[in-house]
């Protein structure tokens, strides 16, 4: 080893110090968590370059002392010197061994851990919130810039010193100069993004540095696991253990590429690498870099602003004179960051509601009830009532009467920006304001109206109002914003009393159904007691009628009887009794009863017979006593 | 040692941007900034525009949005002045009116200047409800709803407390106002009482309605028999008296009326069933002891 590696290996370890507090420093300066997980990278190469510059220095010594044991055995001082055992010829050598054989697993399974818990703290840290900022941004991608520039030189430097002399413990640590360098590289484009209005970039990137360092680690893991079997073979050059190959390759791209090369070329068996199509690439490739950069660039020159929606062109942050706003169609304007755009779709009908929110797994309801809750959480409004108040003030100790009832309300407000100056230079977020003002406008409405009307016929009137009362808000606070619609159809009882509520309804029509029951025997009754009337007049009108003309006839005929009574009257009452007493009585039943013997006592039987019938038959005419 | 030109041109854009981004910055149409000067006041710039600084850490830059901010923080429980209980939220609208003197107390960091802001909100909210009973935010009079003469008084009152944070109060409302859990059950349950008094309320006006339709139309039946049974007499009573015009005739022999109707009573009562047992004197019956004592005679 040339002596002078030793302090190359040096100046790279204070370099990775100095690079690794720079590099917190300006994560903690700048709040980026690309550049956190980036520290934790280059910390990890500043601990291997430590390793690797103590490691250069054991084979230095050893290097030293095998030169004195070769110009002692020149000058055979000593037969005796051979005879003693290597570890007191050679401590050098023996101190080398054993840092080799003990200390350098120890650390490469030190580093191993570290890098896995670095891995599982950076992943828990990126899941909190941070806040974004973007003040320090430029002032974060310049530093990072000048980091970039000077590691890369210093890198690249060790890294041809390494490969030239063969410099197996300076290679690791070339490799963590080159991987720091891009790391910086990474985090001011991510630090441009954050600047250019994409923060989410960060967490994105900070995320796939954590993966890598992951990565990194299982690749120690696989390496150590390795190293147990691995054959010893005397005077082979050992790759140091906490040398990680993956970090080789994302610091030197290069060799990748030279890779891949050599890749094409086994599988297409002829020199891909040496056609004149490779080699153009080979050599124009920063050429087609810059060129492609130069139309990115130019493509920011146009815009294209999309149907529906509208964009504010600012140059250099101030709204252009004239064309502040941009409607749909291409637009001429300078690249940026000169001239940028900020497209708002100010034709789309924007909605939110206030109130319950149905939440997905209520979405399949094909059915809406009240007694069924159809959000994750109730959203109840008080309302106020016109019922009497006094009747509830006398409130018990512990409790508290309430004159109010309470609603619960889903309502849909939509709305299309109107202004697009007002809404976005206005206020940080009108949308969210303008919903602010929407549930502020229905409890507003909701305290001063009765429970009552508004569960009834006062819907449709609040609906308006409502519409008519946001829009006069967002108006005064200038939000600039149309409000197109608002919504009271979500509007119920609370589920736990929605059954009462359907109770009330129900004696309505239990209500409804008595009166017509009553109705219909109303109905029945009286054309009823109608006809009964009529049948008792008529009734008397016949007797009216019968005993009249009874009575004129009764009389006519006794004028007529009395003529024939005065010719003959004994014979006249014997006939007409006679006449009359034959038909009266020729349908009774007669017994004659003939006193023959006074002491005779005769019984009769005037019990009614079951088959008169049967009894009744006609017998055969008596004979009389004298005939017998 | 030759240098290739493609090197030395991105190097020397780089170094630009590089520089750019040190000695330039934007103020946004919505910002506000204020540079400082190795951490003293230098200026503010107001006006959105392209400026030029020095690099830090001589000159750093401060930027705040200058647009309103919303803040909505805490659904509080709180007391009015009859000591009802009632939980509100409030939100109001701010925006940094004095850079300097906000950068001064709350540096960059917006969330310091919202916790004090929001110490105050709940200060004012706490105030302005407990000097307020509770009719003057519930009330279906709106004669003596104050609901809007509250919000202003909060508004007031926290723009008084703010005055000294460099910052202005745009607006205030009131975002919701609720009960506590233990309160809206029993709402619930005076509710629930509610609709049962409304319940039986229609079922008694339902039976009532149907009383008086049934007793009415039972009044009118004996309405219009009572009146039939009238009239009804009444020809009766007209029958009876012609009838009795006609006993005159029966002046003219009464002892055979007599003898006619006693006939005619007769026969009407002998029309339905009857027995009759008879005396073998009763003519014509008494034809029948002749006929059974002229054979023994005979004999």
């Amino acid at each position: 080893m040339e002596p002078n590696v030793s302090g190359k290996g040096l100046v790279n370890w204070v370099l990775l110090l100095v690079l690794t507090v720079a590099a917190g420093a300006l994560a903690r300066y700048a709040q980026s968590a690309t550049g956190l997980a980036a520290t934790g990278f280059i910390g990890m190469g500043f601990l291997v370059a430590l390793v690797a510059y103590v490691q250069m220095r054991l084979v230095e010594r050893e290097r030293l002392e095998r030169l004195e044991f070769d110009e002692l055995r020149k000058s055979g001082t000593s037969a005796s010197l051979f005879t003693t055992p290597d570890a007191e010829q050679f401590p050098a050598r023996r101190a080398r061994e054993q840092f080799e054989k003990y200390f350098v697993p120890a650390f490469a399974l030190l580093l191993l851990v570290g890098q896995g818990l670095g891995a599982y703290f950076l992943w828990r840290h990126l899941g909190t919130d941070r806040p974004s900022t973007v003040e320090q941004a430029t002032v974060a991608m310049t530093l990072y810039g000048m980091l970039a520039l000077v590691y890369f030189q210093v890198g690249k430097y060790s890294a041809v010193l390494a490969r030239l002399q063969q410099q197996p413990f300076l290679r690791p640590q070339a490799a963590y100069l080159l991987l720091g360098s891009l790391l910086c590289v990474v985090t001011a484009g991510v630090e441009a993004a954050g600047w250019a209005g994409y923060p989410q970039v960060d967490v994105i990137v900070a995320r796939v540095l954590v993966i890598l360092l992951a990565l990194v680690a299982l690749e120690n893991l696989i390496t150590l696991v390795l190293e147990i079997y691995r054959p010893r073979v005397r005077e082979q050059v050992v790759h140091p253990l906490y040398e990680s190959r993956l970090i080789g390759v994302l610091s030197q791209p290069g060799g990748l590429i030279a890779t891949a090369a050599q890749a094409l070329d086994y599988q297409f068996g002829f020199k891909v690498s040496q056609t004149w199509f490779y080699r153009f690439l080979e050599r124009a490739f920063v050429w087609l870099m810059l060129g492609q950069l130069a139309i990115l660039l130019l493509s920011t020159c146009l815009v294209f602003v999309e149907p529906g929606e509208q964009a504010l062109l600012l140059r250099w942050g101030r709204p252009v004179a004239g064309r502040e706003v941009l409607d749909p169609g291409p637009h001429l304007k300078w690249p940026w960051p000169v001239d940028r755009v900020q497209r708002y779709p100010t034709e789309r009908v924007q909605h939110f509601t206030v109130g319950i929110v149905e939440g997905d797994e209520f979405a399949a309801q094909r059915v809406l009830l009240w007694t069924k809750p159809h959000a994750k959480e109730e959203f109840n409004l008080i309302v106020a009532s016109k019922e009497d108040r006094g009747a509830n003030t006398n409130a018990v100790e512990g409790e508290q009467a309430v004159p109010v009832n309470l609603l619960t309300v889903n309502m849909p407000v939509q709305y299309q920006i109107a202004d697009l100056r007002a809404y976005v230079y206005g206020h940080a977020d009108a949308g969210q304001l303008l919903q602010f003002l929407a549930q502020r406008e229905v409890t507003r409405y909701l305290v001063n109206v009765d429970f009552d009307e508004i569960m009834g016929r006062g819907r449709r009137a609040a609906s308006e109002e409502l519409r008519q009362r946001l829009q006069a808000q967002a108006d005064a606070h200038r939000l600039g914003v149309r409000i197109l619609f608002v919504g009271l159809h979500g509007i119920h009882p609370p589920v736990k009393v929605a059954a009462d509520f359907e109770r009330v309804l129900g004696a309505l029509q239990e209500k409804e159904a008595t009166n017509h029951l009553a109705r219909a025997y109303a109905a029945e009754r009286v054309p009823l007691a109608q006809a009964e009337a009529v049948r008792k007049v008529n009734e008397a009108e016949a007797y009216r009628a019968r005993l009249t003309s009874l009575a004129a006839g009764t009389a006519a005929r006794f004028t007529n009887q009395v003529l024939a009574y005065q010719a003959s009257p004994e014979v006249y009452r014997l006939r007409t009794y006679l006449d009359t007493v034959s038909r009266a009585i020729a349908p009774a039943r007669k017994y004659v009863v003939v006193p023959s013997n006074t002491h005779e006592v005769v019984t009769l039987n005037l019990e009614d017979r079951l088959r008169r019938d049967l009894l009744d038959v006609t017998l055969p005419s008596a004979a009389p006593p004298a005939n017998r | 040692m030759k240098q290739n030109p493609v090197t030395l041109a991105t190097g020397a854009l780089v170094v630009l941007i590089f520089a750019a981004l040190l000695f330039a910055f934007q103020v946004r149409q919505t910002e506000v900034v204020i540079v400082t000067t190795l951490g003293r006041y230098a200026r503010s710039l107001e006006a959105p525009g392209l400026y030029f600084r020095w690099p830090w850490p001589i000159q750093n830059v401060h930027r705040f949005d200058n647009r309103i901010r919303n803040l909505e923080k805490k659904y509080e429980q709180t007391t009015t002045a009859d000591g009802r209980i009632i939980v509100i939220d409030v939100f109001l609208g701010w925006r940094v009116k004095e850079p300097r003197k906000f950068l001064e107390l709350f540096g960059d960091n917006l969330a310091a200047a919202e916790r004090n802001l929001e110490i105050q909100l709940r200060t004012a909210k706490n105030n302005t409800v407990g000097s307020h009973p509770l009719a003057d935010f519930i009330s279906v009079d709106p004669q003596s709803l104050r609901f809007d003469q509250i919000e202003a008084e909060m508004l007031r009152e926290i723009r008084t407390a703010t005055t000294n944070f460099g910052v202005e109060i745009v607006l205030l409302g009131i975002k919701q106002i609720g009960l506590p859990e233990s309160i809206t059950t029993k709402v619930f349950d005076r509710m629930k009482a509610e609709r049962e008094r409304l319940v039986k309320q229609f079922q008694g006006e339902g039976e009532r309605e149907s009383i008086r339709i049934r007793s009415e139309a039972d009044l009118q039946r004996e309405r219009i028999l009572a009146e039939a049974e009238g009239q009804a007499r009444q020809i009766l009573g007209e029958a009876e008296a012609r009838a009795a015009a006609e006993l005159k005739t029966f002046e003219q022999n009464p002892e055979l009326a007599v003898f006619l109707l006693k006939l005619d009573a007769l026969e009407q009562s002998l029309k339905e069933r009857a027995t009759l047992v008879l005396d073998p004197r009763t003519p014509p019956f008494d034809l029948l002891q002749n006929a059974v004592t002229a054979p023994g005679r005979s004999n």
